[in-house]
């Protein structure tokens, strides 16, 4: 009998003492404060060396290398080449456990993920705006990479997007360079479904589950998914409903090349399926792999949307350099300030021997930016990229922007098979308010 | 009637079997080719096989992760067999009061996801950081410590124990063999089965592990396999060629573990029969 009954409440122990392990934990937590009382806790002791995360050896590690020779001190630096995504999980583990064991001086993190982390943590990271002067950098980058007042990020890659096009296929459909030049999004359309018909190429290969058409041309009107008091910003939003009318054109028509992922997406275009390329500057080296095609690509200024106001500039990516808050952060610091945040010379390197445009205005003075591209029609890409850049219109993306996509995505096909476009963004309103306030 | 229905088996089959095997051939094909090839679609062998090799070994440090991975991966199999079937073989052949209590509270450890575990985890390793070095974060011993003792492998040797004639046990302590001694040198040789398929299951388990090690391993010098082809798909514009050769490699070992341990299957059969 009294077998029976431990064995009947045995699963409720079990229970029980779960819910005082994890009580345990949790009040361990509150105890132990947060990540920037890492003198104590973890052995980050700075002897000379700093650490730093970044993604891409031959890009943004080949950067850091590189700095390292404009660096006027002897400087001991270790870099780590891991995938952003792997960054941030590490630090995402490190600052809300607060072990900063291991954890690194320097870090690599996309500008639309930088909020999410300066607000969750806002201790962890050192303020490094004294090192470097903001106005020296185009002005779309400050607001992901500064919280509150202050200047977190270095400021690094532009994202600045392009229209990369075959002219031979557009010339067969009857458009010249000029007629692409400043086009909307709307002129656009019209395009790709005139190419299509005459020259039975795709104008544009897409992956329904990548919204970044849409960023593109809400950036290009300075609108966002969200307003910068982080309200959502859906229903009564006039950029995004013009958006998404050109979207829902663009794929009724035939001119869309459907892909399911990244490589699918480079095949496309690597192939011949696909006449334009509206995206990043880069894309520019995946294009160029196709060998075949050197000569064939231009690139034009990304359409805008027709609205008052709106540019022929956009941003697609990029990313920015962020100091923890451990010993050795004024030394990285300094580092950034000599080096990526103000040596024009040095971005000239950076340019000539990784093609990586940073937003570091002054840049462009310089002589390696004037260099023609012989893929692309001798055309002076680095330049014009650069140049685009300024224009980008200053947008805060906030924290909200890869959750609200998330439902916008889903919403997106019940627009397509023929909801009304008023129902599609009153629905996806209500679900982010619920989901995000 | 008969030949008929034959001919339809055998086609569904020959389909079923080249819809699985064909994304390793692709597999095996793409790492011949350049990565332009690659994202094309390419479905004939090139001859950028040697490139991609030497890339992959010239840039990246493929032997130190594979060596890594093979460290935790035979540690953790070694040491999860060990702990797993000791635990399940005590608690199916020792009598004691408590038992089904403790037994149910490790059941109920399944239920928990490892994501709720892992910031409380990496905390305990960063505090064991500070007094042993040797096992706290940024070592393999970090990896390897957590994942050993599992309920699904107590369970599962729990299961397998009840398959076991007692009688053994009863025979064994007659002739004056320890319990120790009954364990090695009765249960395991006659279990030989069970711990083929254990064994399977712990290494792949090991050698696919990536969120743990992602997180507590963080130099390059102790990164494991799956954390290097992360990071290789992780540039602007990926080598889909040099990545596949590596997926290749990495997919060497499990094969080869499976294809050793299907023979012990059969021997482990014949074993048991005898006993």
């Amino acid at each position: 009998m009294l077998k029976n009954v431990f064995k009947r409440f045995s699963w409720l122990l079990g229970l029980a003492l779960l819910i005082t392990m994890l009580a345990a934990c949790s009040e361990d937590d509150q105890t132990q404060g947060s990540a920037n009382d890492s003198g104590d806790e973890g052995t980050s002791e700075f002897e000379g060396s700093l650490l730093a995360w970044a993604w891409d050896q031959n890009f943004n590690v080949a950067a850091l290398e590189i700095a390292q020779n404009y660096f006027d001190e002897e400087l001991k630096m270790e870099i780590v080449d891991s995938s952003s995504a792997d960054i941030v999980q590490r630090l995402n583990a490190g600052l809300s456990s607060g072990t900063m064991k291991g954890m690194p001086n320097i870090v690599l993190i996309e500008d639309g993920r930088a909020q999410t982390f300066l607000r969750s943590y806002p201790n962890a990271f050192y303020p490094i705006g004294e090192y470097f002067n903001t106005d020296d950098f185009a002005s779309y980058k400050i607001a992901p990479t500064s919280y509150d007042g202050k200047q977190y990020g270095l400021p690094f890659d532009t994202g600045v997007t392009g229209l990369f096009y075959r002219k031979d296929i557009l010339e067969e459909a009857g458009y010249s360079e000029e007629d692409l030049q400043n086009i909307t999004w709307g002129e656009y359309v019209d395009i790709a479904i005139e190419v299509k018909e005459k020259t039975g190429t795709a104008m544009i290969s897409l992956d329904p589950n990548d919204l970044g058409i849409i960023r593109m041309m809400l950036q290009s009107a300075g609108s966002w998914y969200t307003t910068p008091d982080d309200e959502i910003n859906i229903e009564n939003n006039d950029a995004l409903k013009l958006a998404l009318e050109n979207y829902k054109k663009l794929m009724d028509s035939e001119a869309v090349y459907m892909v399911s992922d990244w490589s699918n997406y480079i095949g496309s275009f690597n192939n011949g399926d696909a006449a334009t390329v509206p995206t990043g500057n880069w894309m520019a080296p995946s294009i160029e792999q196709a060998e075949s095609q050197a000569g064939l690509w231009r690139v034009a200024p990304i359409p805008r949307l027709d609205i008052d106001g709106a540019k022929n500039a956009a941003n697609l990516g990029g990313s920015s350099w962020y100091v923890l808050n451990i010993d050795g952060k004024e030394k990285a610091a300094e580092f950034l300030g000599q080096t990526f945040g103000s040596n024009k010379d040095f971005y000239q390197d950076l340019v000539t021997e990784i093609g990586a445009i940073g937003t570091f205005k002054a840049a462009s003075e310089g002589e390696a930016y004037q260099i023609e591209d012989d893929f692309f029609g001798g055309q002076k890409l680095i330049y014009k990229f650069s140049q685009w850049m300024e224009d980008i219109p200053q947008i805060d993306s906030g924290i909200n922007t890869n959750g609200i996509e998330g439902i916008l995505e889903a919403e997106m096909q019940n627009y397509l098979k023929g909801e009304s476009l008023e129902d599609v963004l009153n629905n996806t309103q209500e679900q982010a308010e619920n989901q995000f306030k | 009637m008969n030949k008929i229905k034959r001919i339809f088996t055998y086609v569904f089959l020959s389909i079923a079997t080249f819809v699985s095997i064909f994304p390793f051939l692709w597999m095996c094909i793409s790492m011949t080719n350049k990565s332009v090839d690659v994202t094309r679609g390419r479905l004939i062998p090139g001859s950028h096989l040697f490139e991609n090799i030497t890339n992959l070994f010239q840039n990246y440090n493929i032997i130190t992760s594979i060596v890594n991975s093979l460290i935790v991966a035979v540690i953790t199999t070694v040491l999860t067999l060990l702990i797993g079937s000791l635990a399940g073989y005590g608690f199916e052949i020792f009598r004691s009061k408590g038992k089904d209590v403790v037994f149910n509270i490790l059941i109920l450890s399944m239920m928990i996801p490892f994501a709720a575990i892992m910031i409380p985890l990496y905390r305990l390793f960063g505090r064991i950081s500070a007094t042993a070095p040797l096992f706290g974060i940024d070592t393999l011993a970090a990896v390897i410590l957590p994942t050993v003792i599992t309920a699904f492998f107590v369970f599962f040797f729990r299961q397998n124990t009840k398959m076991f004639a007692r009688d053994l046990v009863e025979a064994g302590r007659m002739d004056g063999l320890g319990e120790i001694g009954i364990f090695f040198r009765i249960f395991v040789p006659s279990m030989k089965t069970t711990y083929a398929a254990a064994a399977i299951i712990a290494f792949m388990n090991s050698w696919n592990n990536y969120l743990w090690p992602l997180i507590v391993l963080q130099s390059p010098e102790n990164h494991t396999i799956p954390l290097l082809i992360s990071t290789l798909g992780a540039g602007y514009s990926p080598d889909y060629g040099v990545i596949m050769t590596a997926i290749v490699i990495a997919t060497l070992p499990t094969a080869l573990v499976f294809f050793l341990m299907q023979k012990h299957f059969v021997a482990g059969m014949m074993g048991s029969v005898k006993g």
